[in-house]
C-alpha cells in the first residue's frame, strides 16, 4: 500500500455513459444512482486505493479519475 | 425579444445614464496606472465579491491568476445565464466604460494585452452598446496596446457558466466541461484566466478610479460599496437599481412586495417566505445567515394570485429543458425532479423529492443541477403550509380542489 495524501474518486460527468464497470469492480466505494451513474462521494479508505486504480483503468470512457482529496 | 429594463439612477455605477466616454471620464476621472500589488491592495480593502452569482472574492481570484506563470487571459462575462437578470445589460447601456476600465486595469496589472468579452448573442442592444463603447475608446486612444476580442454566447442558461465561456473562447463547443482546477488557475486552453462578471469589473473600476473614496464610503465597513439588483415586477416590467450594501429592503421593495413571498437570486436562487425581508438589510452576510443568497441580484416578488409551488413547478420544467444534456445525473435527474415536483403539486404520488435532490448535488460539470436543487429545497422550506395543502389536493392560492386521480 502506498502512503501519500488521501485520495478520492472523481467522475468526469460529461464523459461518463453509465457503463457501470466501476461499480461492479468496487461496489464498496462506488455506488450507483437510479439511472446507473456512479456515486463516489466520500474520501477513499487507504486500503481501497489499489482497487480504485483498477476501476479507473478499466473505465471504457476514461471518465473515472483518482485525485488527491 | 426580452424586454428592455427601466434603469434607475444610482449612487455610483449608475450615476449617469449617458454612456459616452466623455461623460464617463468627467464623472469618474482618468484611469490610473497601477502595479499588481497596488491593485490588490485597493481591491482587498474594497472587498469586491463576484457578482455573477457565486460571490467569490475578486482579490483571491486575481491573486491566483497572478500566481501562475505563462500567458494569462482576462475575460469579461456579459452573458447572464439567469434569464430575468438584466443588471449587466443595464451596465452595458448606461456605464459600459466602467466595466471596460475595470477589465483594463486588471489586464494591465496581469500583463495581458487582449481582453476577451463574452456577449449574449440574442441581446443586440447590449452588443451595439459595447461595440459603440469600444469604437469610442479606439478613436480616443488609437495607440492603445489593449486589444478587445468579442465572443457571442448562445441564449441558454448554462452558456454563462465559467467552463462554457472558456470553451467558447477556445473555439470549442460552448458547453460546460469538467474543470479539475479553478478557472483562475486553468481556464482558456488551460491558461490562468481572470474570468469575472461584467458588474464585478465595474465595482473594481469604481474603487480604482479617482473619487473611489466616495464609493467605498457607501455601504457598510464589512461590505463597502453598492450592488445592482434586477427587480422583476412583472414579465414586461423590469427595473435595474443600484443600492448601497446595508440598505433596508424597504428602500428597494414596495410596502406590498415586502409582505409577499419573493424569489431571490434568480431561477437558481432561494424563495423567501412572505415578509421574510422586512426589517432586513441588503447584505450578502445577513442573507447568508438566513440561508439566503443574493446570487445574481435578481429580486422577483411572487406575482399576485400565483401559487409559489405552481410557479416553482413551471421554473423546474424550464430548468430541466435548459440542461446541456451532457452529464447523466442532470440529463436524467432534472426531468425526473421536475416531474416529481409537478406530481407533488398536483397532490399525486411521485418520487421522493429529498431522495431525488440528493442524487443531483455536486454531480455535474457545472452548477446547473445544484442551482435547481437549491430552488426546490427553498420552495419546500419557505412554503410548508402550501406544500401540506397541495399534498391533500388543495391549493391555498386558487382554492381549487384538485381531482385525485388513481
Amino acid at each position: 500500500m502506498t502512503d501519500g495524501p488521501p485520495q478520492r474518486l472523481q467522475v468526469d460527468w460529461p464523459r461518463c455513459r453509465a457503463r457501470g464497470l466501476c461499480h461492479e469492480l468496487l461496489p464498496e466505494a462506488i455506488g450507483i444512482d437510479p439511472w446507473g451513474y456512479p456515486v463516489v462521494e466520500q474520501a477513499l479508505p487507504a486500503d481501497m486505493v489499489r482497487a480504485a486504480r483498477e476501476a479507473v483503468r478499466v473505465c471504457p470512457l476514461s471518465a473515472l479519475h483518482l485525485r488527491d482529496s | 425579444m426580452t424586454p428592455r429594463p427601466r434603469i434607475l439612477p444610482g449612487p455610483w455605477l449608475l450615476r449617469t445614464s449617458r454612456p459616452d466616454l466623455a461623460t464617463h471620464r468627467a464623472t469618474h476621472g482618468e484611469l490610473p496606472t497601477m502595479t499588481l500589488a497596488r491593485l490588490q491592495e485597493v481591491i482587498g480593502t474594497g472587498q469586491v465579491r463576484g457578482r455573477g452569482g457565486a460571490g467569490f472574492p475578486f482579490a483571491t481570484k486575481l491573486g491566483a491568476v497572478a500566481g501562475r506563470r505563462g500567458r494569462r487571459h482576462v475575460v469579461i462575462n456579459f452573458s447572464e445565464g439567469e434569464p430575468v437578470s438584466h443588471k449587466d445589460l443595464a451596465l452595458a447601456l448606461n456605464a459600459p466604460h466602467l466595466v471596460l476600465d475595470g477589465a483594463c486595469i486588471s489586464a494591465q496589472a496581469l500583463d495581458v494585452r487582449t481582453i476577451q468579452l463574452v456577449l449574449p448573442r440574442e441581446r443586440h442592444d447590449l452588443r451595439d452598446a459595447i461595440e459603440l463603447a469600444l469604437a469610442e475608446r479606439r478613436r480616443h486612444d488609437p495607440r492603445s496596446r489593449v486589444r478587445w476580442d468579442l465572443h457571442l454566447a448562445a441564449p441558454r442558461f448554462v452558456s454563462g457558466e465559467a467552463s462554457a465561456v472558456t470553451e467558447l473562447i477556445a473555439g470549442r463547443t460552448p458547453l460546460p466541461v469538467t474543470s479539475w482546477e479553478p478557472t483562475a488557475m486553468s481556464g482558456v486552453r488551460g491558461r490562468p484566466t481572470l474570468l469575472s462578471n461584467a458588474e464585478t469589473f465595474a465595482h473594481v473600476a469604481a474603487l480604482v478610479l479617482p473619487g473611489g473614496d466616495g464609493y467605498a464610503a457607501l455601504g457598510t465597513p464589512e461590505e463597502p460599496g453598492t450592488t445592482l439588483l434586477t427587480l422583476v415586477h412583472g414579465p414586461e416590467d423590469i427595473e435595474v437599481v443600484e443600492v448601497p450594501h446595508g440598505s433596508p429592503w424597504e428602500d428597494v421593495l414596495t410596502a406590498e412586495q415586502a409582505c409577499e413571498p419573493l424569489l431571490l437570486g434568480g431561477y437558481h436562487g432561494t424563495w423567501v417566505p412572505a415578509g421574510g425581508l422586512r426589517g432586513q438589510l441588503v447584505s450578502r452576510a445577513a442573507l447568508a445567515s438566513q440561508g439566503l443568497a443574493l446570487g445574481a441580484g435578481v429580486v422577483m416578488p411572487l406575482p399576485r394570485d400565483t401559487c409559489p409551488l405552481e410557479l416553482t413547478a413551471q421554473l423546474l420544467r424550464y430548468l430541466a429543458a435548459q440542461s446541456a444534456g451532457r452529464c447523466g445525473p442532470c440529463l436524467n435527474g432534472l426531468p425526473a425532479l421536475a416531474h416529481a415536483f409537478e406530481q407533488a403539486v398536483a397532490g399525486l404520488p411521485g418520487s421522493d423529492l429529498d431522495e431525488l435532490t440528493s442524487h443531483l448535488v455536486g454531480r455535474g460539470a457545472c452548477a446547473h443541477p445544484d442551482g435547481t436543487v437549491r430552488l426546490v429545497r427553498s420552495a419546500l422550506l419557505a412554503f410548508p403550509e402550501e406544500a401540506q395543502s397541495h399534498s391533500h389536493g388543495n391549493c391555498l392560492t386558487s382554492g381549487r380542489v384538485r381531482e385525485s386521480v388513481r
